[in-house]
């Protein structure tokens, strides 16, 4: 499975009084990832309401490994696995850019909503055609692994 | 026969969602599926609809549909027997 990278660098408000980034914003850097990918496909979450849809989020997990330090440089690895269900997951891994060590690893899972409010049980057409050109990037060898 | 498919739905649910503690006896033919019930979920729903299509040919569009399919194992076996291709 191939993971789409995206850059960023540990700010001061990020860290907390040990030093180290605080948990939650893994989360954030997470979304950093997950925005940076589907930008490149035209599917930001304004591209989901504009077709109709909306994918808010019903589960979330996050390993912590090591402890990410202020000035850091860090890789956002993100990639989305094929659905066998109406439900988007994406898998995120966080390194240190220096060294290449796993700081954390989670996954998030979105669900598909009409805009009010019925949940849909199969994904339609249209998005299923509007998902395969970022399913197809993803099946591409990793030349990040 | 219907008491069959009844208990065939209880086992395609239990083995679906790898529900280990539960048994077919322990779920309630008119007993809530969701919620207060057997305490199944939203993604729980998209894995039965998956297993169902597959089981049965049957398709559960969306969770308006699902909400009066899903209600219990009798109104799931009901919509089945309506609408499976596979039967």
């Amino acid at each position: 499975m191939k993971y789409d990278e995206t850059e960023i660098k540990v700010r001061f408000n990020e860290v907390d009084s040990w030093g180290i980034v605080w948990h939650g914003h893994y989360i954030a850097w997470f979304e950093v990832g997950r925005m940076a990918l589907l930008k490149k496909f035209h599917l930001l979450p304004q591209d989901f309401t504009q077709m109709g849809y909306i994918a808010p989020v019903v589960d979330l997990k996050c390993f912590f490994k090591e402890p990410a330090r202020m000035e850091e440089e860090i890789l956002i690895r993100t990639s989305v696995l094929k659905p066998t269900k109406a439900a988007l997951t994406f898998r995120f891994q966080i390194l240190r850019k220096k060294d290449g060590k796993l700081l954390a690893s989670g996954e998030e899972t979105q669900v598909l909503l009409t805009l009010d409010g019925r949940m849909l049980y199969i994904i339609p057409q249209d998005l299923r055609e509007r998902l395969q050109p970022l399913f197809n990037y993803l099946e591409e060898p990793d030349s990040a692994a | 026969m219907a008491d069959d498919l009844v208990g065939e739905l209880k086992k395609l649910i239990i083995e679906t969602l790898k529900l280990e503690e539960i048994t077919p006896e322990d779920i309630e033919d008119d007993g809530q599926l969701f919620g207060d019930g057997l305490g199944l979920d939203s993604i729980d729903a998209l894995e039965l609809v998956v297993a169902l299509e597959k089981g049965y040919g049957v398709v559960i569009p969306d969770s308006e549909v699902g909400e009066r399919v899903f209600r219990s194992v009798i109104t799931l076996a009901q919509f089945v027997r309506e609408k499976s291709t596979t039967k």
